[in-house]
């Protein structure tokens, strides 16, 4: 009788045997028990095998892969570049005007560019650089990208400053001096949210441009990769009510919303279930004043 | 009015998109993520690598989509991506270094032996593949887990169907012999102690 190899009983086991060859092996096995324990034990590995990794397919699948899937992701394995588009445009067919690139690389330089240019846009885009006839959701949109593009210049220029922070206010330990020096310079009140329960301290404020207005960008810190820094930019607005609404640019998640005449964006490479905690606290706090 | 915390959706929203991506195509790549996960979390050290690896090849697949031939198995394409990036990946590391030590950190540990428990006998399993070569480890999560014929694996990496039946019944060899020694060398040992 043949003695058949490894790759014979395994072939057997994976039904990867044509009828003479599967018949031979059978032959083989009944005349050997120890061919036959072999198998047994071959195939209780690979039950194990398969049920090892069975819980994987079970899980909720990550919202990043799905948004992977979907191409919404920063920094594709090719080295292509992101371009923002209007997910649902409110008229028309006519393209967004405002479309950026990001390019790679994307450092202080830009940080402080996304901050000169973007804030100028913002300064003076709602009444001069925008036609009048262009549709009021385009208009929004845009005034939107703009602001976003701005968050995420602002906040790229303080994380990659490096030495110390570019803040114009310097947290001290008196959050109440902060917040006093804050709010000369906002045309509204604002309260200083305490992130503390997110392990986030307040690390100081610079004074930026939001809509053309001044604007605070409060900054945060923490040794929890996952949360901060974070910033926090609030400033006063005319424009309707936005409910809390999810963005991205390159590797920064922004949360963004505008609520009783305040604009408010949340900034960091926070992962997104933090982001939507941090703001709600925030958001509960300010409109506790 | 308070913000609306549920609604996370605006109709001014933007999104980011890095490439005109057919719906279609992203919605047969969104069907295959469980089991690109399965596969990759068999390749890789940990579950966040794992997940690393999905979504690189999501990335590549999403810049290749004109290459996929329409009729052939989308799942069999997925799976070559997520091994070519996995290889490249492997190569860029001092990959014979690193599975050493793994290697050596794992059969070193006195973790107390309780293989009766079936969560530990998995774990034991995964433990097991991941000291497999990596060749033997990529030809046995796609046929004995994914189920792939031999000659889906040979496509998917790019040998003859003889090559995938050796490294097969080696690895499935190696792998038996590595679940009874993760119980009966450390029982062994205890036994010895006693």
């Amino acid at each position: 009788m043949q003695k058949h190899s490894d790759e014979a009983l395994v072939a057997y086991l994976d039904g990867e045997l044509d009828s003479g060859e599967r018949a031979d092996v059978e032959t083989w096995l009944d005349a050997e028990p120890a061919a036959r324990d072999r198998l047994l034990a071959l195939a209780e590995s690979a039950t194990l095998l398969r049920g090892a990794f069975d819980e994987i397919v079970h899980e909720p699948v990550p919202e990043r892969l799905i948004a992977a899937a979907r191409g919404q992701t920063h920094g594709t394995a090719d080295g292509f570049e992101a371009e923002i588009v209007p997910l649902r445009p409110r008229r028309g067919d006519v393209k967004l005007s405002l479309w950026r690139r990001w390019q790679p690389g994307f450092a202080l330089a830009a940080g402080l560019a996304g901050l000169i240019i973007g804030g100028g846009l913002t300064y003076y885009g709602n009444g001069m650089l925008v036609p009048s006839s262009r549709p009021a959701g385009q208009v929004q949109t845009a005034s939107i990208n703009s602001w976003l593009d701005n968050a995420a210049g602002n906040y790229k220029l303080i994380v990659n400053a490096g030495g110390p922070p570019l803040v114009d206010i310097q947290a001290n330990g008196d959050n109440g001096e902060a917040l006093q020096k804050i709010s000369q310079n906002l045309p509204q009140q604002v309260r200083l949210p305490d992130l503390k329960p997110w392990g986030l301290s307040f690390r100081g404020a610079r004074f930026v441009v939001v809509e053309g207005k001044p604007a605070a960008q409060l900054v945060y810190n923490t040794d929890n990769k996952a949360i901060g820094p974070l910033a926090l930019i609030i400033g006063s607005s005319k424009e309707p009510d936005i409910s809390p609404t999810f963005d991205k640019r390159q590797d920064l998640n922004l949360l963004y919303w505008r609520h009783q005449g305040r604009a408010s964006v949340l900034v960091g490479q926070t992962e997104i279930g933090w982001l939507w905690g941090i703001a709600n606290d925030v958001a509960w706090q300010l409109d506790a004043i | 009015m308070s913000p609306c915390w549920n609604k996370r959706e605006s109709p001014d929203r933007a999104v980011v998109h890095m490439h005109p991506v057919s719906a279609r195509f992203s919605d047969q790549l969104i069907a295959v993520l469980p089991r690109l996960r399965r596969f990759a979390a068999g390749l890789s050290r940990s579950a966040t690598e794992a997940d690393d690896l999905v979504q690189a090849a999501c990335e590549r697949a999403l810049a290749r989509e004109h290459q996929f031939q329409e009729g052939t198995r989308f799942d069999s394409w997925m799976f070559r991506i997520v091994q070519t990036i996995w290889i490249d990946q492997l190569r860029a590391r001092d990959v014979r270094k690193e599975d050493g030590d793994i290697a050596e950190e794992r059969l070193g540990t006195d973790e107390p032996v309780r293989r009766v428990e079936a969560r530990l006998a998995l774990a034991e399993a995964r433990r097991a593949i991941a000291l497999l070569p990596p060749d033997q480890r990529a030809t046995l999560m796609l046929v004995t887990v994914e189920g792939l014929s031999y000659k889906q694996a040979a496509d998917v990496a790019g040998v003859p169907v003889g090559t995938i039946m050796s490294r097969l019944a080696r690895a499935r060899i190696a792998l038996q012999q590595l679940i009874d020694a993760g119980a009966g060398g450390r029982r062994s040992t205890k036994d010895a102690e006693a």
